[in-house]
């Protein structure tokens, strides 16, 4: 609070000094005036000019202002207080916020207080089983009851529609019926974004490929500029865009402070780290894959191609029963079987005889967090028993074996035990693209072992995307490449999860943030890149069944607008898209004429 | 204070001039870089802001609840003052930079918006609070082409407040700073120096506000030997000109009746500017005999913005009217072969710029006053957001590299001589900054320009010129007369 000083003594020198602390009051405000007669060239020296005069003449002027003055004056000191101690208060607030966001990021160990997945039930596990859940539940699983007849799409559909009328209440079918209104009203919104490369709302990669940039370039200013905002705007739990924040600039520091000895980014780096599969708990580990797979077709997609493809195979073999063999290399984590094993228990000829499953799990050979995303699940996970379990509910004859090889191009036949009657498919799925592709090349080496297992068919699926490795691209480059691909699983988890927070969403957000960490071992390749290589070994390109295809455009119905399957009519393949822009890839292979001639 | 009054030139004398002229290359050279780690931001003037309170204890001001300086408050507000300093950084590239992205610059206001208010906690944060408003108003007018640019003057701040908000912010940023008075002054002085002679003296003002430059000036011609005829001609804008002090008539009456109240020969003009707002000579009624004196004051913490085409047209066609005197108050911008177009170093320049102006202020008034709030939102956040706006221009049009230098360059180059500063005027200076506080500086540049620095960034000049006496027609006539 300032208190006036009293009015001013009739000594000018006086007035000029008062009128610069004091508050103004009607006769300091034009003090200043004699000021400049002071010094004129003909009155150096200071005279008693009196300045009371003409300041009275000005005064008039400047209408009302003295009792205008006294009431902002009053103001003034009724207030000052308070604001300094809203002032303090609000500061305190911000560090209480920022202790709190640290904790809230802390790794919790999530318990579980939800009923653990029943093996034996075939729907998707009882998660809030709200009416809304449980229609697209419903859904999937009568389609699995169509997909086995080749069919056209309309038909297919209405066959769906049937089976609904006949099967299930009303109540269902107006449910269902709702949630495809909602889907059309999205649409209009949805295809806003379907304009290719629309750049348009993304803005946590401005700053995180500038920093990629910087970094590359050495200027230590900028990567310490360009970290400082983001950790202003990074967030955990806000938009795709804080989220990306967030992982991008964890991953900056993760690669900065492991590539110098410098300690100045370990400021950054201390965040805690994000939560992945292998520190969840594995009931968690497995209901966070189910609650996505219901919501995301990102690993849906192709495991539901997968699926009827091993179907389509199956029935196109002669009528004389064999055994199934399918060779796992994927990161559906047994998610994507149960489906299968109940589809295949409504095919005309029953199941087969034997299905024998072998999973190759990845090895943890260095830090898991350099690892493939979701390739690495938590200590403890086993849903070998549960699978067999179910298998058994279901009368089937299952055989799981678990194989924990070092290196996948040292797969053969002898390992995965094959046996020379069965019918044997290959199912991989994002895991190829860890395998060095030059000097050595441990991705030929894998196809070339694979063609000698000389398998029925191998279903491929891959990030449709460039390599980042060190060999390919500079880190920028690289960086660049792992941000775009995280950008699009958050921004499609963000619209899977419709905007709401939860645990299953962090853990699998956390996992495919992965791919930023670890950009080096991120070596992707596009689609076309992949089929050459596989035509290279003698495999040959084959066009999804018709079913498949119906049957994997059907599902897309349930997830968001921004989805889109694209058929490549050039190469047969199918895509997965996110608003306009390729996720994935799925193609099927079968031996080419080379290899019968060999 | 009072000691310093009664011997001025042993005051001066001390001090020998200018004492900060080596001071501003170093900041030139840090803007050019745009340099990160060590911001522009002089941190040291903020944290030196305690020694300034102690200052204030000791003077006539009393406050009750003194600022909590603890060693950790120092730190935790260097701390987020850094954080704000990237924030903002980050908001200039966002907005002027190769890949502009309003995405970015919204969350990044928003972030700031959170942190900051314009009303509350350090000098840094309310400047940033209202650099986080003037960036608003950037994009949420945002000429996505450069045409359009003309119609946002409209968006001024200074139009939404109140006249009694506005006439007490002016009064105060009078008591609590020199900036207004320094221009006034130092021009005044030069005018009254260039006229000692003459009996008739025209001066045409391009803006002259509530006038308040004038009375000052008359109080000084009526105590002067043979007090000569005044006459004044305000440029005033087209009929889209709103002000907040009443309108050019009612300052022109006011200076009419404070003439006659003092017994100055006196009489008051105007001269509309175009629709454009350039400036049309012919328009002046100019009579033989008189002494013409320009007067341009611009960039003052209190003045509405002019565009620059304007300004430049105002001052070529002054300078076809052959003025025995041009006296030019402007902004003292950062500016080298460097500057142009970079919008960093502009950018960097206002923050400085802006951040030492505040801490002018709060030298004298300490922050939580009301008072400086009122200041800081009547005319610093509008100086800001038209500072923003004019960076956005120079980066976005086309043809905008001739604005980016002094006026008084253009001034020189157009053939205006230099008029030098007197003795007695930087006197006058000195001892105007002398009443205030210690952090202002002034120095002299040139022979023609007084330069208001607030420690080591300079921010406002003075500067003198003349027509070159051959072609001094109205000199030579009124010698004759």
């Amino acid at each position: 609070m300032i208190k006036l000083v009293p009015p001013p003594p009739s000594n000018q020198q006086a007035t000029l000094k008062n009128s610069i602390f004091s508050l103004p009051n009607q006769k300091s405000l034009f003090s200043y005036l004699s000021l400049s007669f002071l010094f004129s060239p003909s009155k150096m020296t200071i005279e008693e000019t009196g300045p009371d005069h003409p300041s009275d003449h000005i005064l008039d002027w400047l209408e009302d202002s003295v009792p205008f003055f006294s009431s902002f004056l009053d103001e003034t000191s009724n207030s000052s207080s308070i604001n300094c101690y809203q002032w303090w208060d609000e500061n305190q607030d911000t560090g209480e916020d920022l202790i709190n966001g640290c904790l809230s990021n802390s790794p919790t160990t999530v318990v579980s207080t939800r009923q653990p997945n029943t093996p034996t039930s075939h729907h998707l596990p009882p998660s809030d089983l709200t009416k809304k859940r449980k229609a697209p539940d419903d859904s999937v699983h009568k389609k699995s009851q169509t997909h086995q007849n080749p069919r056209k799409n309309q038909n297919n559909q209405s066959k769906n529609i049937a089976d609904k009328g006949s099967g299930a209440v009303e109540g269902v079918t107006v449910i269902k019926k709702s949630v495809g209104n909602k889907k059309n009203a999205s649409k209009s919104t949805g295809n806003n974004y379907n304009n290719g490369s629309n750049k348009e709302g993304r803005w946590a990669e401005q700053l995180l490929n500038p920093c990629a940039n910087a970094i590359v370039k050495g200027d230590a200013t900028r990567v310490h500029h360009l970290l400082c905002v983001l950790q202003e705007l990074a967030s955990p739990t806000g938009d795709a865009n804080h989220r990306l924040a967030d992982h991008g600039l964890r991953a900056l520091a993760y690669h900065l402070s492991s590539n110098s000895s410098s300690s100045s980014f370990s400021s950054y780096s201390s965040t805690v780290s994000p939560i992945t599969f292998a520190s969840t708990d594995p009931r968690f580990f497995q209901r966070s894959l189910i609650k996505f797979h219901e919501v995301s077709p990102w690993f849906a997609f192709p495991n539901n191609i997968a699926n009827s493809s091993i179907l389509h195979i199956l029935s196109e073999e002669s009528n004389r029963p064999r055994n199934l063999h399918v060779l796992d290399i994927g990161v559906s984590h047994g998610v994507q079987w149960p489906t299968l094993l109940e589809a295949l228990t409504r095919r005309s000829g029953g199941p087969p005889p034997l299905i024998r499953l072998t999973v190759i799990a990845p090895t943890v050979e260095h830090d898991q967090n350099t690892e493939t995303p979701f390739s690495i699940g938590p200590p403890g996970d086993n849903i070998s028993s549960r699978l067999l379990s179910f298998a058994k509910s279901l009368n089937i004859n299952l055989q799981i074996n678990r194989l924990d090889i070092h290196s996948l191009q040292s797969l053969n036949s002898q390992a995965i035990n094959k046996s020379r009657d069965e019918i044997l498919i290959v199912c991989s799925q994002f895991r190829l693209h860890q395998l060095k592709h030059s000097a050595p090349d441990e991705r030929q080496e894998f196809l070339q072992n694979l063609r000698k297992m000389e398998p029925k068919a191998v279903i491929l699926s891959e990030n449709n995307m460039g390599c980042s490795c060190s060999k390919c691209v500079n880190f920028e480059m690289g960086f660049r490449r792992g941000v775009e691909y995280v950008w699009k699983f958050l921004d499609s988890t963000s619209a899977a999860f419709k905007g709401r927070e939860s645990e299953e969403r962090r853990v699998m957000e956390g996992e495919a943030a992965k791919a930023l960490r670890n950009v080096e071992g991120e070596m992707n390749e596009e689609k076309g890149k992949w089929c050459e290589r596989m035509r290279n070994v003698g495999f040959e390109r084959k066009r999804f069944g018709e079913d498949t295809i119906d049957t994997a455009r059907a599902s897309m119905r349930r997830y968001d607008n921004n989805w889109e399957m694209r058929m490549e009519d050039k190469d047969g393949c199918v895509g997965l898209w996110w608003k306009g822009q390729p996720v994935s890839f799925c193609s099927l292979w079968k031996l080419g004429i080379k290899s019968n001639a060999l | 204070m009072a000691l310093a009054i009664n011997n001025p030139f042993n005051d001066i004398a001390l001090s020998n001039y200018s004492t900060s002229t080596n001071n501003s290359d170093d900041h030139r050279h840090l803007a050019g870089n745009w340099n990160y780690s060590s911001p522009i931001v002089d941190w040291e003037t903020f944290s030196g802001t305690h020694n300034d309170f102690l200052d204030v204890f000791d003077s006539t001001i009393c406050i009750e609840n003194p600022p909590f300086l603890t060693e950790d408050r120092d730190e935790e507000d260097e701390f987020k003052g850094l954080r704000l300093y990237h924030l903002l950084i980050a908001a200039a590239d966002a907005v002027f930079g190769d890949h502009k992205s309003c995405d970015l610059a919204h969350v990044i206001l928003v972030r700031l918006n959170e942190l900051v208010s314009p009303s509350h906690g350090t000098n840094l944060e309310r400047l940033t609070a209202y650099y986080a408003q003037a960036f608003q108003d950037l994009l949420d007018s945002a000429p996505v082409s450069n045409k359009t640019h003309h119609h946002n003057h409209h968006i001024h701040h200074r139009d939404d407040h109140t006249p009694t908000d506005f006439l007490a912010a002016f009064q105060l940023l009078q008591e609590m700073s020199p900036y207004v008075k320094f221009g006034h002054f130092t021009a005044n002085q030069a005018i009254l120096e260039a006229v000692a002679e003459d009996r008739r003296v025209h001066i045409v003002d391009y803006d002259i506000m509530e006038g308040i430059q004038w009375a000052s000036l008359m109080q000084a011609f009526v105590s002067s030997p043979s007090a000569p005829h005044l006459r004044i001609t305000a440029i005033s804008r087209g009929a889209n000109g709103r002000r907040s002090i009443g309108t050019v008539q009612e300052t022109g009456r006011r200076l009419v009746a404070f003439a006659a109240s003092i017994g100055q020969p006196f009489s008051f003009h105007q001269c509309k500017l175009d629709s454009d707002e350039s400036f049309r000579p012919s328009g002046l009624k100019l009579v033989k005999g008189e002494a013409l004196v320009v007067n341009c004051m611009l960039h003052l913490p209190h003045f509405s913005y002019r565009s620059p085409e304007s300004i430049a047209s105002f001052l070529s066609g002054a300078k076809s009217l052959s003025p025995r005197i041009v006296t030019l108050v402007e902004e003292e911008i950062g500016h080298g072969p460097t500057i142009d177009g970079d919008y960093k170093v502009q950018f960097l320049d206002s923050l400085e710029r802006y951040s030492a102006i505040y801490d002018s202020l709060e030298a004298v008034i300490p922050m939580k006053n009301r008072a400086r709030a009122l200041v800081e939102r009547v005319f610093l956040g509008p100086r800001i957001s038209a500072t923003l706006r004019r960076i956005g221009q120079r980066r976005w049009s086309t043809a905008a590299m001739e604005e980016n230098c002094l006026w008084g360059e253009k001034l020189e180059k157009m053939g205006l001589k230099t008029v030098k500063i007197s003795f007695a005027n930087h006197c006058q200076a000195r001892l105007l900054l002398g009443l205030f506080n210690d952090g202002y500086r002034v120095e002299e540049l040139g022979n023609n320009k007084l330069v208001l620095g607030w420690k080591s960034k300079r921010l406002l000049s003075v500067s003198i010129w003349g027509s070159s006496t051959s072609s001094s027609s109205s000199s030579s006539l009124s010698d004759s007369e």
